[in-house]
């Protein structure tokens, strides 16, 4: 890679099981606490943060309240006059503020940045969420009038799926079985005190609803609050930072590749462009080949693990086969074969993912980085992938839409 | 010796303790008993453990019986024997004869009494049944609050004690203090003295100033009148009886029960559990409306809330608009330096608090870190050293000196060595503080 090498410093995650709502507090206490946590994380000074980046999705409806950037501000005096931006693709949020901040880096401008990514998200009722997050979507055309519009677009990429290839219910329910074992190890998981088993997911009940089509309540992410801070330098910082610290530069992770593609915003519209495609996304397959690629990977079992975007157990469905684990379609094959879980061959969402850890939806994205530099500086604690050296994130925005991928390690 | 729990059986598994431990279990995939008075009982507390799961799949893993028809085949199998009766010690003492009988030799025996004495509970068994017996106390319900202590007595073996604490901290998934056979043990101690005191000052200062006042601003996710309510105050009279009259510390006389709480017990005034007489608080549907009416604990009547609830001091209204933006540390500077009695109320209440929890440290528990864990986890109160982290050690030395409370040597020790006090990993302190 010919470019600035963006070194990945750490950063803080909020617990993803707090109900900021209920604690009475504003957006800007979560971005106060994540970026608090991660300065006092890193050790880094408050006034050595050249610039930063907030991602997050719809606080103008969730919190009534923009221009989120500015609250950095709010958190240290040092951080007086800080150049700072806000960053909106869904979901894809965090992700998106991660690639605006590192491709400063690379520009030279700047060689410490702060990237924060944060979603209050009980501030309403699930409904009224529901609602919001379709504007995700082509509001007018998929969401205006419609109860829960993702877990219903996401139920269509599952038929999809079917329609193509085939696909058995009892598949998906295993990778909502295992996300949520996964998040048991997490402490900051949503929902790591939750009663889930293989057997509950495979049941349709009154504590298994169906949500839409084939999507029951333990197929989805559940409404989550939280931010994420992540800081990231340029070479000349890292090399002073590790110096400071007594480490070797080579031992700090950096962003080894990313990719970002954007597919047509309408569901049916990407169905329709990926009619005589291999893969029923192909340009989130292409996200993830640039993000290998640009690591210098000829696949993806160049990795140790992966943090992926499983909104739903059919993204997650999706992402198996999108990501090289199996030929395209076959993804039920990794799922059998136990690949998917820790010890496997490729384990996904160590950390439980967005189902099992929760999904704030505009803190994901640095959620899953963050995540993967956890890994590969063995700082994972009881969900840590023994000796991961490279861990591969894949987050969307929309149905499919926006789609981010990153390799991050030594 | 390496153990294996297959089996737990629950004695009293129909009760708000029983299910809840019961669910505990079963969730971690253990075979387990729900025993109780009869079938319709012990079906009772799986259904609510199937309600606390979220999942009729819990239920794959608990068998039903009852203590005449299956006590005497199910003991026997069992690898943890789990009593949960109602807090009457002749009561348990005569189902600890039947389980000493009955048990094999290896099984461990628990009692998750709030607590009442362990060694009392124990004593009469065989040594067997001794050395393998102890308290778990969980806190309810136990599949939200993972909080938990295990109380060994004299005689239970270490071999039994760490096994426990590895099975609660494991598959069990809770956060365990281990602590002294000694009234209410340490988060009851600790918790009750504040709740009690609060209490005591209701009969003065008016149920809805005080609970406002000591409220979730100061870092807890009720307010002490509230949680009174919510607890019982049969369960609270109990509780604070046994510690006023089984120790002598420096607080004793926070745990001497209300008069006005003492007479409206005995006219069936037990909290949230006694709706329609209510306790501190008494909720009216009206309609589509409920009211809320609040004690007036002098006169011993109800008042709605509308007329009753009073100007909170603005320093109050300041410290919960500092918790709202994330302000903390800020927050705690105004509880120390606001002016007026107000203020010295609230300090001395909260001071009270840091004081008397880090004191039991080397009486109740070892480590000051144990006192947070039982709070925090718990009680969901910001626990001491948080507190004192916020406040900064000196400061906190001086505000306690200034109340004219002790200032405990553990606080003292760490002003020395300095850094940070609260050590408990991955919790986010801002958590218990409420705007």
């Amino acid at each position: 890679m010919a470019n600035e090498p963006i070194y990945v410093l750490g950063g803080h995650q909020t617990d993803f099981a707090r109900n900021w709502s209920k604690e009475g507090k504003h957006i800007s206490a979560m971005i106060r606490e994540a970026v608090e946590g991660g300065l006092e994380a890193t050790a880094i000074e408050p006034k050595e943060v050249e610039v930063g980046h907030v991602g997050n999705f719809a606080a103008e409806l969730y919190s009534m309240q923009g221009h989120l950037g500015a609250f950095l501000l709010d958190v240290d005096p040092a951080f007086s006059g800080l150049p700072t931006a806000r960053h909106e693709a869904a979901c894809a949020s965090g992700s998106i503020a991660i690639l605006a901040a590192s491709a400063e880096i690379e520009a030279g401008r700047y060689d410490l940045a702060m990237v924060v990514g944060v979603e209050q998200m009980k501030t309403v009722d699930p409904k009224t969420g529901g609602d919001y997050l379709g504007t995700a979507a082509w509001y007018e055309n998929e969401a205006k009038g419609v109860e829960f519009p993702f877990p219903k677009l996401f139920g269509r990429l599952g038929d999809e799926y079917d329609k193509r290839f085939g696909l058995k219910d009892e598949h998906l329910a295993h990778i909502s079985a295992v996300n949520y074992s996964n998040a048991k190890r997490n402490p900051a998981a949503q929902t790591r005190s939750w009663f889930m088993n293989e057997d509950h997911a495979k049941a349709t009940g009154k504590f298994n609803q169906v949500i839409g089509g084939r999507i029951k309540v333990s197929d989805c992410s559940q409404v989550t609050d939280g931010a994420v801070s992540l800081f990231l330098a340029s070479e000349k910082y890292a090399s002073a930072y590790a110096r400071r610290r007594g480490i070797d530069l080579a031992r700090l992770p950096k962003i080894l590749g990313w990719g970002h593609r954007t597919a047509p915003l309408q569901f049916d519209d990407k169905v329709a462009e990926s009619r005589d495609n291999p893969y029923v996304l192909p340009h989130t397959r292409q996200a993830i080949l640039d993000a290998l690629r640009r690591a210098g990977l000829r696949d993806v079992f160049g990795v140790a693990a992966i943090e992926t975007h499983d909104c739903f157990t059919t993204s997650e469905y999706m992402a198996i086969d999108h990501f090289g684990l199996t030929a395209p379609g076959e993804s039920w094959k990794a799922i059998e074969e136990g690949v998917i879980e820790m010890g496997g061959k490729m384990p996904i969402n160590p950390s439980g993912g967005l189902i099992g850890a929760g999904h704030p939806v505009g803190a994901t994205g640095t959620r899953q980085v963050l995540d993967a530099w956890r890994q590969v500086t063995e700082r994972a604690g009881d969900y840590q992938v023994e000796g991961a050296k490279k861990i591969a994130t894949l987050n969307i925005g929309g149905s499919g839409t926006t789609s981010c991928a990153f390799v991050v390690g030594n | 010796m390496a153990r294996q729990i297959r089996k737990v059986v629950v004695i009293g598994a129909n009760g708000a303790m029983g299910s809840g431990a019961g669910e505990v279990f079963a969730a971690a995939g253990i075979d387990t008993v729900f025993l109780a008075r009869d079938h319709e009982k012990a079906r009772e507390g799986r259904d609510r453990a199937i309600a606390l799961a979220k999942s009729e799949r819990i239920a794959d893993h608990i068998t039903l019986g009852s203590y005449d028809g299956d006590l005497g085949r199910t003991v026997p199998e069992a690898d943890v024997v789990f009593e949960a009766l109602a807090e009457d010690l002749p009561l348990k003492q005569k189902f600890f004869a039947e389980v000493d009988r009955l048990r094999r030799p290896n099984a461990i025996v628990a009692t998750v009494s709030s607590g009442l004495s362990i060694a009392a509970m124990a004593e009469g068994r065989s040594e067997a049944f001794s050395r393998h017996f102890l308290g778990i106390h969980l806190f309810n319900p136990p599949n939200v609050i993972v909080g938990c202590e295990v109380i060994p007595h004299a005689g239970t073996a270490r071999e039994v004690v760490d096994f426990v604490g590895e099975l609660l901290e494991g598959p069990l998934g809770r956060k365990v203090v281990e602590t002294a056979d000694k009234p209410a043990f340490a988060g009851n101690r600790v918790g009750f003295k504040v709740l009690n005191e609060v209490a005591q000052l209701a009969a003065e200062h008016g149920v809805a100033f005080i609970d406002a006042l000591v409220g979730p601003h100061t870092g807890r996710a009720l307010s002490p009148l509230a949680t009174i309510d919510l607890v019982g105050w049969d369960v609270h009279r109990a509780i604070v009886d046994n510690v006023f009259e089984n120790t002598d510390d420096e607080a004793r006389d926070s745990f001497a029960l209300p008069d006005y709480m003492a007479v409206l017990i005995d006219s069936g005034h037990l909290g949230d559990k006694t709706p329609a007489r209510g306790g501190f608080y008494r909720r009216v549907r009206d309609g589509k409306e409920t009211k809320l009416y609040i004690l007036d604990p002098a006169r011993q009547e109800y008042h709605a809330a509308s007329d009753v609830l009073t100007e909170l001091p603005e320093f109050v209204l300041r410290m919960k608009k500092l918790n709202h933006v994330g302000r903390y540390r800020q927050a705690m500077g105004v509880l120390l330096e606001a002016p007026g009695w107000e203020a010295d109320l609230l300090r001395t209440v909260i001071l009270g608090y840091v004081s008397y929890g880090l004191n039991r440290v080397g009486d109740v528990v070892r480590r000051a870190s144990d006192i947070d864990r039982i709070m925090g986890y718990g009680f969901n109160w910001a626990p001491p050293t948080v507190l004192v982290d916020l406040m900064g050690a000196k400061e906190a030395i001086a505000a306690i000196e200034a109340a004219k409370l002790p200032v405990p040597p553990v606080l003292e020790e760490h002003a020395k060595r300095g850094g940070k006090f609260f050590e408990e990993p991955n919790v986010d302190p801002g958590r218990f503080f409420v705007g």
